[in-house]
């Protein structure tokens, strides 16, 4: 994580191998200034009840996505002195869950998003709690980075003749590049999943990945990524 | 003979913020046009090119700094005044943007509502 300080180079707003610390307080930034400006705006006191009550809400739900950021940071840095258990887990489940919980924000953002699995049951093997964080990470990202209208699709597929099962996400907003597409999880340092982005929520995922020996990676699209995980599928099954 | 509010076109990627700036801007009496990406902004100015244009720099797709090349890139829109408003207001050179028409930086983190208020009436 040694590296630049460079924060802004020609194309504008790309953190390049910047520490840590700094690609956190770059995200963090973000969130924290949109709550303070609509705080103002609610102190104004122009505003109508409906309209306070909106930007209330928004700020709950924008204090929500950095607190997930910064739980992320810490169980991140103490990945090293734990042990994650694996254990075998139904994927399309743990996706819905996911959906459920980023729903009210994609609704409050006017965006939408959906799931799309196999019929057939899966079960995989992770640790729950990271492959969650990993995920959410991902539709995260896709809200705020993806730049579309279009809905965002969390999907479930196996691959390797079923002994790996992939959880994808795939946005619609502007293609990832090339160099970072190729390199996502696999380089040490800080990777882009956006230009505009820090890519620490990438490397905080590729980091609860490897805790766990999953890994991910991104496809890029004329018209967007998936961003994906893949986690081994669970022999269980093939007992059954 | 009625007096014709000046058009500020606002581009920012973070839609609740662009409406908190947009209703500020419009209780002054401002005409506000809103865009969420460089690409949209750059179609809406096509369109019907702004007095003041109130630009954020970090967005998916093209970024402000894209858009303010491609403005001084043609004639009849490089003269547009521009308010840059961001996240990164501390991390941007001001000699790099002078050339751009950026006639003020405002930072998102510190700044006031009437603040946007001030810039864009300093523009028109």
């Amino acid at each position: 994580m040694e590296g630049s300080s460079k924060r802004l180079n020609n194309d504008g707003g790309v953190l390049v191998n910047a520490p840590l610390f700094v690609a956190a307080a770059h995200e963090l930034k973000s969130p924290l200034a949109l709550v303070r400006q609509l705080s103002l705006g609610i102190e104004s006191g122009v505003l109508t009840g409906p309209e306070v009550e909106r930007l209330a809400r928004q700020i709950t739900l924008t204090s929500e996505r950095a607190l997930r950021l910064t739980t992320n940071l810490t169980r991140s840095a103490r990945l090293e002195d734990s042990l994650f258990a694996l254990e075998p887990l139904n994927p399309a489940s743990l996706c819905k869950e996911v959906l459920e919980e980023i729903t009210p924000l994609y609704k409050a953002r006017g965006r939408a998003i959906t799931f799309s699995g196999r019929k057939r049951r899966l079960l995989g093997v992770a640790n729950r709690d990271l492959l969650r964080r990993i995920v959410m990470n991902f539709v995260d990202n896709a809200l705020h980075y993806g730049g579309s209208d279009s809905p965002v699709v969390i999907s479930t597929t196996t691959l390797a003749g079923g002994s790996r099962i992939r959880l994808g996400v795939r946005d619609y907003g502007p293609a990832v590049p090339a160099s970072s597409a190729k390199d996502t999880g696999r380089v040490p340092h800080l990777l882009h999943a956006r230009p505009e982005s820090s890519g620490l929520g990438v490397y905080i995922a590729r980091q609860f990945a490897e805790a766990m020996n999953a890994t991910i990676g991104t496809t890029r699209h004329r018209d967007g990524a998936t961003f994906y995980v893949e986690i081994s599928a669970s022999t269980q099954m093939r007992l059954l | 003979m009625t007096m014709t509010k000046s058009r500020v076109l606002l581009i920012d990627d973070d839609k609740w913020l662009a409406e908190l700036f947009a209703a500020t801007l419009r209780q002054e009496g401002f005409s506000v046009a809103m865009a969420h990406e460089g690409l949209e902004g750059m179609e809406a100015i096509n369109k019907q090119p702004p007095d003041v244009l109130v630009l954020d720099l970090m967005m998916p797709g093209p970024n402000g700094l894209v858009l303010l090349h491609e403005l001084q890139s043609h004639a009849d829109l490089a003269d547009i005044p521009v308010v840059l408003c961001t996240n990164s207001a501390s991390d941007i050179q001001k000699k790099h943007i002078a050339s751009y028409g950026v006639r003020r930086v405002l930072d998102k983190t510190t700044m006031e509502p009437q603040d946007i208020v001030a810039a864009v009436k300093g523009c028109v």
